[in-house]
């Protein structure tokens, strides 16, 4: 009995291997990690049965908040680039800004994931995104509280713009039928 | 806990330094500690999901397809949360679209809703819906109306503007069409 008890004393476990999973875990976690990028407006999204996922590539984002705002994004830079180049760098300069200013903020403008646009000034967008990649996936992600008349807006744009096929996005309902 | 041991076993070299290196013990105990920290941080934050979409296709402009009128069911979406539906010319009559007293926070059509498409569809084969929402209706009502065809496998729908003379067809007056305007 005396001697079990002795051996417990200071005892030392290799613990090597398990540090060595651990890192390869975290490296792993850490290397596939994308933030979300913080999002400009909360959006409730409304919940349906659809398991479609949203395209993985230049994917072509219309928000419409609950107080019938809408925010643009485009996923792939090119696009991004044409926009600002086309549609806000003549606006930029317009408005009194250096070159340097209008270099600055398209630097800033391909970082950012979703910006604000106009009513107006939508069917340009859509346009000139459409122009820029032909191949352009369009998603609608609507807050379920946006009125319809908002949302029918942006869908009147993508049939004038030839877009035919679009994904609306929505969670998953939860509860079974 | 967390050590690292060196093997004990002596090699030459320059006797003064190596000495001090021979069967060191590290402590790797805070190492670890952080390395499980942020494991378990880049493990909870991490969501491999991608948001659900649903696929819509809209015909072109210029396609026009003709149907006969007593195979087109109407449905008039108010902002309220009520439907009025018709088929063909027939007066339309009133549905709540959600169950009563649910709210905002409905989640499914209501039972009444849900059986008269089920009849509908069921009765008539060839029955083409045409959705017209009003203008102040909520996108939520498009999606869960959309959702609930899907699921009932209803493919023959469209979508329509909703005109004054909808608005008269259901009794309400004075309600903003102005589609195309601001």
């Amino acid at each position: 009995m005396a001697k079990i008890k002795s051996r417990r004393i200071g005892f030392r476990i290799d613990m090597t291997p398990m540090v060595d999973v651990a890192f390869l875990l975290l490296t792993f976690f850490m290397l596939t990690t994308k933030f979300k990028p913080p999002e400009t407006v909360q959006i409730d999204l409304p919940s349906s049965h659809a398991e479609q996922k949203v395209p993985e590539s230049s994917v072509l984002t219309v928000s419409i908040s609950d107080d019938n705002q809408y925010f643009m994004g485009v996923s792939s830079q090119q696009t991004r680039e044409d926009i600002f180049d086309r549609l806000i760098a003549p606006v930029l300069a317009e408005g009194g800004m250096t070159a340097g200013a209008v270099a600055d903020s398209l630097q800033q403008f391909r970082l950012t994931e979703s910006f604000p646009v106009e009513r107006g000034l939508l069917e340009q967008y859509i346009m000139m995104a459409r122009i820029s990649n032909q191949r352009i996936r369009p998603v609608v992600r609507a807050d379920m509280d946006a009125d319809f008349q908002a949302v029918d807006h942006v869908l009147k744009l993508f049939k004038e713009s030839n877009i035919l096929t679009f994904n609306l996005v929505t969670v998953l309902e939860k509860e079974g039928r | 806990m967390g050590l690292v041991d060196a093997p004990n076993d002596r090699k030459s070299g320059r006797k003064g330094r190596r000495r001090k290196r021979i069967g060191f013990h590290l402590d790797m105990t805070p190492m670890v500690d952080v390395a499980f920290l942020l494991l378990t941080f880049f493990m909870l934050t991490t969501t491999f999901s991608k948001a659900n979409t649903m696929e819509i296709n809209i015909p072109p402009e210029s396609g026009e397809v003709k149907i006969a009128e007593n195979n087109v069911m109407t449905l008039r979406v108010v902002e309220e949360g009520e439907v009025y539906w018709a088929i063909g010319e027939q007066a339309p009559q009133r549905i709540p679209l959600y169950e009563e007293g649910s709210g905002q926070e409905a989640m499914m059509l209501s039972e009444a809703m849900r059986q008269m498409l089920r009849q509908q569809t069921g009765a008539n084969e060839r029955l083409v819906i045409v959705v017209k929402l009003s203008p102040r209706a909520k996108y939520k009502y498009l999606v869960d109306l959309i959702d609930e065809f899907n699921l009932l496998a209803i493919d023959r729908f469209s979508l329509d503007d909703f005109t004054g003379e909808d608005a008269r067809a259901v009794g309400l007056s004075g309600v903003n069409t102005n589609h195309q305007e601001l």
